[in-house]
């Protein structure tokens, strides 16, 4: 195995019919690591993925695997020459291969006996050690994309790139397939992208998170970082459910003082007599018996393991979530507060 | 064809990599181009004078009248065989909802052939009519088949399976839901299918009679053996009788017209028909069991429509054929020319078939443009092309029936029939997204590798249905095999023709029958694949 190196993604900019679908987009994929590439249908997340994978030449930048040069307006290694692994939202399975030659497939290089055994192994680690003879239409949707990952992964490629891998798959499957694909890609150290437009997604599959909109990478860093601290409101609202509230610091205070309370402002943002908009995200907002500020809830419904509440303060309406053992019905009257590590202000 | 414009910008992007599919569009577009080009600029001169003056009107009104005929008997037999085997359950469902398909095996000219014995004075109805009433032949009236409207007749019979094919399948893939909408609101049958299946189903039935109206605008046998002075016949003649290709051509001219709008009617309303599709539920629909007097009378409707279009004249030219008062002539160097002449121009039409498919399904730059020539071809009839290359053999003084002519009429073939044999690889293509070609490349497969591996196993069973339907369209086309074929060198369907022609029908009758035989393959494993496909083989 070749040593893992990182893929540089640098300023790289593709037009359609003179329309930049990718905009000066910078990327840095770690080995083994995986990045979550998050945006909108039409944000060129796809294109992004397609330019990595040499399905299309870069207009302006260049991509590169360690200090390989990949691609550039001048350079094109084609991708059947790159050695990037690729799973899709349909899986692409070939239809008139069975598992075992799917998987082969990628093998050709080795001679057929090696690559039979190889290709046998990885049904053996994705346990479907029995399906070796199926053919895909055989395989439910999960085996299916587990054949798929385990095609992408055995010829050893120097990247992964995932198109809404789990998004044809029900819930319960996701988890699991996350957890092969998850394990692969650590266990092989390969750099590796997943485009998705689910943000609650992105956020438990990735250990980076890089946020596409009109073509431009807008802000990357950890979830938790990307979640807590956007850098601007478009951010915000793409990684979930936030309102926002104006709100004024009144002279002589440090407070932002909007309808469902006042937030400590940071120290920047502390000038007086001026407007600024909080964000307030589902579980901003705390339930607080001693709190002046009163809120009546309209609806109140279980949530899972949360309790989903539909409020209103000062002919504002909010959706919050409260611990579910928090008693709520319809109709009361709650104190509240804003839980200012869950606040950001712009 | 406002989109000619807009494929002009596809020319500029091409490459070494578009050679093939440049090719293809020469090969199958030249013939076309050519033939319009003659009729426009090589036309007049005295013959075309003639015909203006004497027969061009008629050629034209009777072609009209003809296809209007045509759509009034279409419409009322197959449109309500459709609804009947779809929706309701009645002895004999099952077996005629696949043996109402089967016409299509049958060329017009030959149940023109059967028809024209089994109906003429000395034929087996009329004579049972004499031997019933005890009349003679002059006491009576009896419609002639040899008329035009017996020619509306004949063709009807031949080419109703499009119409119930596409109402059969705009009947079942429309929604369910809308039906049983219908029903919970009070509709009765009646009004569930004046109201909401008929209008649904509308597009499907306007393409399958305009792909129906355009075989008939290009049929010559049955025209031509039945007296009726259609365009395509006018076509055949100014060459036969008058010797002038050029006339023809611009007589051909309005036949392309006619030809290319009715194309052009049936693929904008196939689109439109595509909208209401909702791939994604399986529609199972419940029939409903009929009984008593209604059961009887579906049967016997569906029955009457089988044995219109097909029952009646096969089973005459069956008695034809094991007739011994006419000794038959053997047919086996017809069989064999036959053979030789459909494999020929059935591999080559495969293989720009196949390029075409191919090309298409990776978006080659010029593909629409490609697939606008191959569809402009089959809307040529074969009389006008094979026209152009006579016209092109006497431009370079060339034998009119020797090998060159041979060849012209395999390019005639190319031109003609490559698209029946492309929809089926690319039907079979359709359901290969393009993230295989993806998957393969980013697993190292160059383009050889992925053609061989990948494409050519997906398109294997859409090409073996393609060659097989290349074949038996070739074997059955008779206008361009009867202008450019070999002096002396008969085909079967050129057989058939001429012993018809010559009155001798229980002679005609074992070519005949031969054809239809070959037919039916293609039919009866197309009729398999709808009822298989609809059991939903794909997951």
């Amino acid at each position: 195995m070749t040593d893992p190196a990182p893929l540089i993604v640098e300023t790289v900019t593709r037009r359609y019919a003179g329309r930049a679908v990718v905009d000066a987009a910078s990327l840095r994929l770690e080995p083994g690591r995986i990045t979550a590439l998050l945006g909108k249908s039409g944000a060129g997340k796809s294109t992004l993925l397609r330019l990595i994978a040499g399905l299309e030449r870069p207009d302006a930048g260049a991509i590169r695997i360690g200090d390989k040069l990949l691609s550039d307006p001048k350079t094109m290694i084609p991708a059947e020459k790159r050695r990037i692994g690729l799973i899709f939202q349909d899986f692409a399975l070939f239809p008139h291969l069975t598992a075992l030659q799917n998987i082969q497939f990628g093998l050709s290089s080795l001679p057929k006996s090696d690559a039979q055994a190889l290709a046998r192994d990885w049904l053996e680690r994705i346990g479907l050690g029995a399906r070796a003879d199926a053919y895909p239409h055989q395989l439910s949707g999960g085996e299916q994309q587990r054949v798929a990952i385990a095609r992408a992964f055995a010829p050893e490629p120097i990247a992964i790139l995932m198109d809404e891998p789990f998004s044809g798959l029900d819930p319960a499957l996701r988890e699991d397939l996350r957890d092969v694909t998850l394990g692969a890609v650590r266990a092989s150290q390969t750099p590796a992208l997943l485009v998705t437009h689910d943000a609650h997604e992105a956020m438990v599959s990735a250990d980076h998170l890089a946020v596409m909109r009109a073509g431009k990478i807008v802000q990357e860093g950890s979830p938790e970082a990307v979640y807590t601290q956007p850098v601007d409101k478009g951010v915000a609202t793409a990684l979930g459910p936030i309102i926002f509230l104006d709100g004024q610091v009144t002279n002589g205070e440090t407070a932002i003082h909007t309808v469902f309370g006042p937030l400590e402002a940071p120290d920047s943002m502390c000038e007086s007599g001026k407007t600024y908009s909080v964000g307030i995200r589902p579980e901003a907002v705390l339930i607080d018996a001693a709190s002046p500020i009163k809120a009546d809830i309209l609806v109140s419904r279980r949530n899972g393991p949360m309790r989903q509440l539909q409020i209103e303060a000062s002919g504002v309406k909010a959706m919050i979530l409260v611990p579910a053992s928090v008693p709520a019905e319809a109709g009361q009257q709650i104190g509240i507060r804003l839980d200012p590590s869950a606040c950001m202000v712009f | 064809m406002l989109g000619v414009l807009n494929l002009l910008p596809g020319i500029k992007r091409l490459s070494l990599n578009d050679v093939p599919m440049t090719l293809a569009a020469f090969i199958v577009g030249a013939p076309v181009i050519g033939a319009i080009l003659i009729g426009i600029f090589a036309g007049g001169g005295d013959v075309w004078t003639h015909i203006t003056q004497t027969f061009f009107w008629t050629y034209t009104a009777n072609t009209l009248a003809i296809m209007v005929l045509m759509t009034i008997l279409m419409l009322i037999s197959a449109v309500p065989t459709a609804w009947l085997v779809t929706m309701y359950d009645f002895p004999g469902r099952a077996l005629f909802s696949w043996v109402l398909i089967l016409p299509l095996a049958v060329p017009g000219y030959v149940l023109a052939f059967s028809y024209a014995d089994f109906l003429g004075v000395v034929g087996p109805f009329q004579s049972g009519i004499r031997e019933l009433t005890g009349l003679s032949a002059r006491d009576y009236w009896f419609p002639d088949i040899r008329s035009l409207p017996g020619c509306a007749f004949v063709l009807s019979a031949a080419l109703y399976p499009y119409v119930y094919l596409s109402a059969r399948a705009g009947f079942q893939t429309q929604s369910l839901g809308a039906l049983e909408a219908a029903r919970s609101l009070g509709a009765n049958a009646r009004t569930r299918f004046w109201r909401i299946a008929l209008p649904g189903a509308r597009p499907a039935i306007a393409a399958g009679l305009a792909l129906a109206l355009m075989e008939a605008a290009a049929d010559y046998g049955a025209a031509g053996f039945l007296g009726v002075q259609t365009l395509t016949v006018g076509v055949f003649r100014a060459w036969s009788s008058f010797g002038d290709p050029a006339a023809g051509a611009r007589l051909a001219i309005v036949l392309i017209g006619i030809c290319l709008f009715l194309q052009w009617l049936e693929r904008h309303d196939r689109g439109a028909a595509g909208y209401q599709t909702n791939a994604r539920r399986a529609h199972i629909i419940i029939r409903t069991p009929l009984k008593g007097t209604q059961a009887l009378l579906a049967t016997g409707f569906c029955a009457l429509v089988f044995l219109l279009g097909f029952g009646l004249p096969v089973t005459n030219l069956i008695a034809q054929a094991l007739d011994v008062r006419d000794q038959t002539p053997p047919i086996g160097s017809a069989l064999w020319n036959s053979l030789r002449l459909a494999a020929l121009g059935a591999g080559a039409a495969f293989c720009v078939a196949l390029i075409i498919a191919l090309g298409t399904h990776k978006k080659r730059p010029i593909a629409q443009l490609v697939n606008l020539l191959t569809a402009s071809g089959y809307a040529v009839p074969g009389a006008v092309l094979a026209l152009g290359a006579l016209y092109a053999l006497v431009q370079f003084k060339l034998p009119l029936t020797g090998s060159a002519a041979l060849g012209l009429l395999v390019w005639v073939y190319v031109c003609r029939f490559t698209t029946a044999g492309a929809q089926p690889m690319e039907a079979a293509l359709k359901r290969a997204p393009e993230s295989y070609d993806h998957a393969a490349r980013s697993l190292g497969a160059g383009p050889m590798r992925r053609l061989l591996s990948i494409d050519l196993p997906i398109i294997t069973p859409g090409a073996s249905v393609g060659a097989l339907i290349l074949f038996v369209e070739i074997l059955k086309e008779l206008p361009a095999t009867l202008m450019l074929r070999p002096f002396d060198w008969d085909t079967l369907a050129v057989r058939a023709y001429a012993y018809a022609s010559d009155e001798r029908l229980s002679a005609a009758a074992l070519p005949s029958l031969a054809i239809t035989l070959a037919g039916l393959l293609p039919v009866i494993l197309l009729s398999w694949r709808l009822s298989h496909n609809a059991s939903g083989r794909h997951q």
